[in-house]
């Protein structure tokens, strides 16, 4: 389904889109942010500070609460998330590029039931980049584009007084239908219009993997080299690169507890983070993963190496948000062409 | 003004002398002009050291870390680590001291005076550049200047400056080994404390819906923590682990390590993980304002320890980093302390 929407009247459009929660980017604290929309919204942000995966995959989840009384048997009682259906609005296509990512992982052998019972209701709306919101975007490299589809549920294309609106999902399709009569059909003119600024868009230089096909073979090579603590020499081993990131899901399980006696809590998940130096700590207080240089490796080869061997795709889809948010200048694009390069 | 090559020269000098091990200081990164911290063990490679307005690092960060590093290879530092230091960050070299994580010996203090200026706020820098981003920024007297695509753009440094250079007392590094540039203590760009001064002006009553709505915003990834150089211990309330694990530790002292702070990021573990930072940091910040810098979502953390060092200077005319062999803030007491309590 392809259809005309003039500006001004996407904040009709959500308006009628009662059986939703709508959310879109919104300048708050001087970062963008999606918020709840409550009035008017602009879809001029460069790109969220955080990526959107938390609407799936939330920095915590309750997994179940637990009592016990003294001498009686645990209750346990299991917490499925209910949440409404969303419509997230303005996704860049690189984050549109981490949904089916994080599918796969939430998924694969196993399906995760708290991330699959929000997932289902998720809809996203996505927004071609016409130039690379960040001088930090390197979507071409990793297999996408700023003008990609993968992970939306609608793409909408930003062309000066109207929005090129393309459903690509059945969801998507019924955000469109839910405000039917505010679309146009789109004219040949129309038409040829998104090409072209799909074509410029496509052609606006970007930061470079320069051998991403050739990164998984070349950084399983390099396990061991030197490089890893040279690289990660100024590394103060925080979670901006992982928590910022569309496709990073690594969790911790706790048991947190609000009343000892009788005992009385929740089991929750949270969000983890390769870069922390108690994240591979073993309980005999060994630590396999003991200095910055194994960790950053860990990141990076779970982007280009692991992720590509399991899946066959780069977990990597070039939002630059790790690169803009590193305090001391790690560049995961600088990273991985020197490692590549370092192979010959 | 500083002579960039004159700071290429010392460390080249030195380091082909065997009189430090390493100098750490600044190069050009890979992301626009943002400078990065660097390791430099090679003469051959002084020449990648940089001094521009983007040095915004607190390097004495990593002379924790090269401790640590040789703690654990019980080995001895040889030749000391030279190190390239503003005003703040030597300061905090100095507190360092005074807590005798490393002697003065085993530190070359190359320090620079901010002289006139000091280090540049990106989220201020924006709006100037209207979405170009800057390939290059240099110190001009009382100017930056950066270059972009569209040309150079000139900007008076107080108007991109960050906080915490405008509010800084003393833009000199008093205690360094050799020192660029010239000592403009006493230079006001702006009133010390004047960032807590409008945020006092302004916070009409409502400090804790201010703050709740900051803390319940925080997403622990502990930058703040791990870009300050005063956040050095092994075991912090916040790890999952919070005391050193050997083989002896018994099953049963881990199960029943003691939980101080919950990792999830609501605001009850959000307040009590950064107040307790605040008040660990009195009378040891020194205010190089590198954790409101690293904080990927902005929380204004800077206010909490400025507050924190304005009521350590009113009640005690204290000045963190002042002298190695002065005394620490809380470890030491005043015979004239205005609390009976104490005396």
């Amino acid at each position: 389904m392809e259809k005309i929407l003039e500006k001004k009247r996407i904040d009709d459009w959500i308006k009628a889109l009662s059986d939703w929660e709508v959310h879109a980017p919104a300048l708050q604290d001087g970062i963008w942010t999606y918020q709840p929309v409550s009035g008017a919204i602009r879809l001029d942000h460069p790109n969220t500070n955080q990526s959107p995966k938390g609407f799936a995959f939330p920095q915590r989840e309750i997994f179940f609460s637990f009592e016990q009384i003294k001498g009686e048997p645990p209750k346990l009682k299991q917490v499925l998330p209910k949440t409404p259906q969303h419509a997230v609005f303005g996704v860049r296509p690189c984050d549109g590029r981490g949904v089916p990512r994080m599918d796969k992982v939430f998924n694969d052998h196993v399906e995760d039931p708290y991330y699959n019972a929000r997932r289902k209701n998720v809809a996203y709306v996505g927004l071609a980049c016409n130039k690379p919101p960040s001088p930090n975007c390197f979507c071409l490299s990793v297999g996408g584009s700023p003008v990609s589809t993968d992970g939306l549920d609608v793409q909408l294309t930003d062309m000066g007084d109207r929005y090129f609106v393309k459903a690509i999902t059945e969801a998507g399709k019924a955000l469109m239908k839910a405000a039917d009569g505010m679309f146009s059909d789109p004219s040949a003119a129309e038409q040829k219009q998104l090409k072209q600024v799909h074509a410029e868009a496509v052609a606006h230089p970007q930061r470079k993997v320069n051998d991403p096909d050739g990164a998984p073979a070349k950084l399983k090579a390099n396990f061991n080299s030197p490089l890893w603590e040279e690289m990660a020499r100024a590394c103060i081993g925080c979670g901006i690169c992982t928590f910022l990131c569309p496709t990073c899901h690594c969790f911790d399980i706790n048991d947190e507890v609000q009343n000892k006696a009788p005992l009385k809590g929740q089991r929750v998940r949270t969000w983890d983070n390769c870069q922390f130096p108690d994240f591979t700590m073993h309980s005999s207080g060994h630590n396999p993963r003991e200095n910055t240089g194994a960790r950053l490796r860990q990141r990076v080869n779970h982007k280009f190496q692991y992720f590509h061997e399991n899946f066959g795709m780069h977990q990597c889809t070039g939002c630059g948000r790790c690169i803009t948010g590193c305090p001391v200048g790690i560049d995961i694009v600088t990273v991985v062409n020197k490692v590549t390069e370092h192979a010959g | 003004m500083i002579n960039l090559q004159d700071i290429r020269d010392t460390a080249r000098d030195m380091l082909a002398k065997g009189e430090v091990r390493t100098v750490i200081g600044y190069r050009r990164g890979t992301r626009g002009m943002l400078a990065e911290p660097a390791f430099i063990t090679d003469p051959a490679q002084a020449d990648d050291l940089v001094w521009n307005p983007t040095c915004f690092h607190n390097l004495s960060l990593y002379l924790v870390e090269d401790r640590k590093f040789l703690a654990h290879l019980r080995q001895n530092p040889g030749a000391p680590i030279g190190i390239v230091a503003k005003g703040c960050d030597a300061r905090s070299i100095v507190v360092l001291m005074q807590e005798h994580y490393f002697k003065r010996e085993d530190v070359y203090i190359i320090g620079v005076s901010c002289e006139g200026t000091g280090v540049v706020d990106e989220r201020k820098l924006a709006p100037h550049l209207n979405g170009f981003q800057a390939s290059d920024a240099v110190f001009d007297g009382d100017d930056f200047v950066f270059t972009t695509a569209q040309g150079e753009k000139r900007l008076p440094a107080r108007e991109v400056m960050a906080d915490r250079c405008l509010e800084c007392r003393i833009p000199f590094p008093k205690e360094h080994n050799l020192v660029f540039g010239e000592d403009k203590t006493g230079r006001q760009l702006a009133e010390p404390f004047a960032a807590l001064k409008r945020f006092e002006a302004q916070e009409g009553g409502d400090r804790w819906n201010f703050w709740s709505h900051h803390f319940d915003r925080c997403i622990r990834c502990f930058a703040c923590r791990s870009v300050c150089p005063m956040c050095y211990c092994d075991e912090c309330v916040v790890d999952s682990i919070t005391f050193p694990v050997t083989s002896e530790t018994s099953a049963e002292e881990k199960a029943n390590r003691i939980r101080w702070i919950e990792r999830s990021a609501t605001r009850s573990e959000n307040i009590t993980y950064l107040m307790t930072r605040a008040m660990h940091l009195a009378g040891r910040c020194t205010d190089c304002g590198e954790c409101e810098r690293a904080c990927p979502v902005n929380v204004p953390i800077r206010l909490l320890n400025n507050k924190m060092e304005r009521e350590a200077r009113e009640k005690f005319g204290f000045e963190p980093g002042a002298s190695i062999g002065g005394p620490s803030l809380v470890a030491s007491f005043l015979d004239n302390d205005p609390g009976d309590f104490i005396r």
